[in-house]
């Protein structure tokens, strides 16, 4: 039994056309920068230099990406979507390197153009030539559009479309439509993997002529029958008729059918067919796939990694390995993950412990939340949120979060962030006292404040946005609480 | 006998489909400040497929959606037409946000696509825009008592909606597009009726608003109710405050800039990713149309 199918490597695309000197000067010029820019950013401790060094060699070449990637023979495999992005490019990663793949990925959640960049650089040699067999992608749902053509994917994820980030995108549907130009334009030596769950995801560019593969959960006792309020999609992609669901999973993913058109949730290729609460926090849960079904332990807690882990299951069977993973292997790497940083990451803070949660939309705030409320005892809460490129400029989604269940079992709440205000005031129409609330922008003096105000032997539950979530983590770092992010 | 409890009659309309950044905020806002008050509040939702009776609703809500959902609920708004009209014409209260706002009005002409009809109760009419307007809005309003409000939120439209002559603007743009980025009105008014761009969710950041709704509400149920008592709006008032200052910086490049400088100035943020990523990231907004 296997779950990849043994194929050998497929580099879609052209040959490798020489390069002009002139091309070539600039490329390598570009790649010393961007390289000595990583290793200034590394000793001025300015951060872990995961997107410096690609804004530096850009600005030399400009093409930069585009040559490292036409040059190389690795599979690039591009992964977008809402939510779940990092740890099924965790996975992927584990799954690689469980079947003996040299893998290359840009890290720690740098995925806007420069962060892409700054791991080609990263992987090439001066000459531009890459080492890794594997270049693992994890690239935001607005910047997939460029980043896309530049590196022609051999494989195409794409995990989910929430509610994220409405302001940089518009509306959900303008991003739908860029992802369907990037699989419009995949050949049809690709493959793209897709969450049948989905269903705007699902649906996405039913003509592209690549590979499609299909995965999700059909397991009857993990859902519920009624959409949670957060449920972006669940009218028909089709025919705008409401979608009926004979489970639902998580916010619009489900197994649903237009009772109008008849659109219905395609045939799973990767199907999760039962889940059931592991001792620990995670999951245990049985893969069907065409090669064979096998159970495996989730380490990391929530239905959201069950998917996480379907998508990164699927994505290897597209990958078409030069070995073979065997199931075994398969459940080794994937029971001995990590959370990545900040998603809902255990910290021992000398007498207590710090459970840091990275919430950015209704679904994936809900979805850890949710996993909070079932620990026992008042929960000691610091939600920060700011307003910063990466984390957008309108917050009014926090009014999206059933925040009021949170409230019911709080012990102390501290509020920080530049849009504290925005957050105090989400939390007090949920129910919270605003005398017991204290608004502390400033992160750091909001962080021991919140500390102080957690009891010894107790948690302290954080939720916080991108960048709030980084500056708390690094507060953390500087007391060698945890370690840097980018030596994850 | 103890009197009936005061209670507001709110009708809540598609809270499914017409419910896309966070307007039900709204509904929580109106419900707190009627709980802190002792003022009861009884909600009736309506999806597609109901009629409610409008003559027993003091306050409807009908909040924005994207343009597939609007489109679904312009079919179902044409069935609720005539007794919503009713219930206007006698002086319900109506908040209308974004879609909802352009669904009271005449039609809303997408870029593309076919025309959406609206109920026609605003004498006012949306054509659809290249671009989107997004970001922070201030607005002023007077509704009448002769004291001036600001009005704080968020826009996201592509819509550009002009008002005829039946109708008055809610407020006058002091930051942000407003109605179409042209002529400085924001949002719509008529009778009862106030329609608005803002999201934000718009009554929890103007609680002014809010309990100007809440009392128009309960004077349409009850002849001679009083001012409703003032609460403690300390919280509200600095989301309020702070919303007016996100309306009030410098747009696009200088916006960059000055963040970039604020970054520098405080040093226990994360420094890497500052300058560069908010340059390249504005650029890699272009393709989002704005």
């Amino acid at each position: 039994m296997r779950i990849i199918n043994s194929a050998p490597p497929a580099r879609s695309g052209e040959g490798r056309a020489p390069m002009p000197p002139a091309a070539w000067a600039r490329l390598a010029l570009a790649l010393a920068a961007g390289k000595a820019a990583g290793t200034a950013s590394k000793v001025l401790r300015a951060g872990g230099g995961t997107s410096f060094p690609g804004t530096v060699a850009r600005r030399i070449d400009p093409r930069v990406l585009q040559k490292v990637a036409a040059a190389s023979d690795a599979h690039t495999v591009v992964v977008t979507g809402s939510n779940g992005k990092t740890t099924t490019c965790r996975m992927l990663a584990a799954l690689g390197h469980a079947g003996g793949l040299r893998v290359t990925q840009n890290r720690a959640g740098s995925n806007l153009l420069q962060g892409v960049i700054s791991a080609a650089v990263r992987g090439t040699d001066l000459r531009g030539r890459m080492d890794a067999q594997l270049l693992l992608l994890e690239v935001d749902e607005g910047t997939v559009r460029l980043v896309a053509p530049e590196v022609r994917p051999d494989t195409f994820l794409v995990t989910n479309i929430f509610r994220d980030q409405l302001d940089r995108f518009g509306e959900l549907y303008s991003m739908a439509r860029g992802l369907e130009a990037v699989i419009e334009a995949l050949p049809p030596s690709a493959t793209v993997v897709l969450n049948g769950d989905d269903p705007l995801v699902a649906s996405l560019a039913p003509a592209a002529c690549a590979r499609r593969l299909y995965f999700g959960i059909q397991a009857d006792t993990a859902g519920t029958q009624v959409p949670e309020h957060a449920a972006d999609t669940i009218r028909c992609v089709r025919c705008q008729h409401p979608l009926s669901y004979r489970v639902v999973y998580l916010s619009h993913l489900g197994d649903y059918k237009c009772p109008e058109c008849g659109n219905a949730r395609p045939v799973l290729d990767v199907a999760i067919t039962a889940v059931r609460p592991s001792p620990g926090a995670g999951s245990e849960i049985t893969v069907e796939t065409p090669a064979g079904t096998f159970a495996l332990q989730v380490p990391l807690p929530g239905l959201h990694n069950v998917y996480n882990t379907a998508a990164a299951l699927a994505c290897g069977m597209a990958l078409s390995l030069p070995r073979p993973l065997e199931p075994a292997q398969a459940r080794h790497a994937i029971a001995s993950l990590r959370p990545a940083f900040g998603r809902l990451e255990q910290i021992r803070a000398g007498e207590r412990q710090v459970m840091l949660a990275f919430v950015k939309n209704p679904t994936s705030y809900n979805a850890t939340m949710r996993e909070v409320l079932q620990r026992p005892g008042r929960k000691h809460v610091l939600a920060a949120h700011s307003n910063t490129v990466v984390d957008g400029e309108d917050f009014a989604w926090l009014w999206d979060v059933d925040l009021e269940q949170l409230v019911r079992q709080l012990g102390s709440l501290t509020i920080s962030g530049t849009r504290a205000e925005e957050v105090a005031l989400r939390f007090k129409y949920a129910g919270a006292d605003p005398a017991v609330m204290q608004v502390i922008p400033d992160r750091a003096a909001a962080f021991d404040k919140a500390l102080t105000g957690t009891p010894p032997g107790e948690s302290l539950y954080i939720f916080a946005g991108y960048t709030p979530m980084r500056e708390l983590r690094s507060i953390m770092q500087r007391r060698a609480w945890v370690p840097p992010f980018w030596e994850e | 006998m103890t009197p009936a409890p005061i209670t507001v009659r709110i009708c809540y309309l598609y809270p499914r489909l017409l419910s896309v950044a966070g307007d039900r905020g709204n509904l929580f806002a109106l419900m707190q400040r009627c709980a802190w008050r002792g003022i009861r509040c009884s909600v009736t939702e309506a999806d597609v497929g109901v009629v409610p009776d409008f003559a027993q609703s003091d306050l409807i809500l009908l909040h924005g959606g994207q343009d597939r959902e609007m489109t679904a609920a312009a079919q179902d708004l044409a069935v609720k037409a005539g007794p919503l009209r009713e219930a206007i014409e006698a002086d319900a209260v109506v908040l209308a946000v974004c879609a909802g706002y352009q669904l009271l009005a005449r039609y809303y002409a997408p870029a593309q696509g076919p025309e959406i009809p609206g109920i026609g109760v605003l004498d006012a009419v949306t054509e659809g825009g290249a671009t989107r307007f997004i970001g922070h809005v201030a607005a002023e309003c007077d509704l009448g008592s002769g004291r001036r409000h600001k009005l704080a939120g968020f826009e996201n439209h592509s819509g550009r909606t002009y008002l005829g002559s039946g109708a008055g603007p809610l407020g006058r743009v002091l930051a942000g597009a407003g109605n179409n980025g042209e002529d400085g009105t924001e949002g719509a008014r008529y009778r009862e009726v106030y329609a608005t761009y803002l999201h934000g969710p718009v009554l929890p950041k103007n609680p002014w608003l809010a309990d100007h709704l809440l009392a128009q509400a309960l004077a349409h149920r009850y002849q001679d109710f009083g001012p409703l008592p003032p609460l403690t709006d300390q919280t509200e008032a600095r989301a309020h405050a702070a919303a007016l200052r996100l309306a009030g910086r410098p747009a696009g490049r200088w916006r960059a800039a000055t963040d970039a400088m604020s970054r520098i100035r405080r040093p226990s943020r994360v420094p890497a990713m500052a300058g560069g990523k908010a340059r390249i990231a504005d650029k890699e907004r272009g393709w989002t149309s704005r």
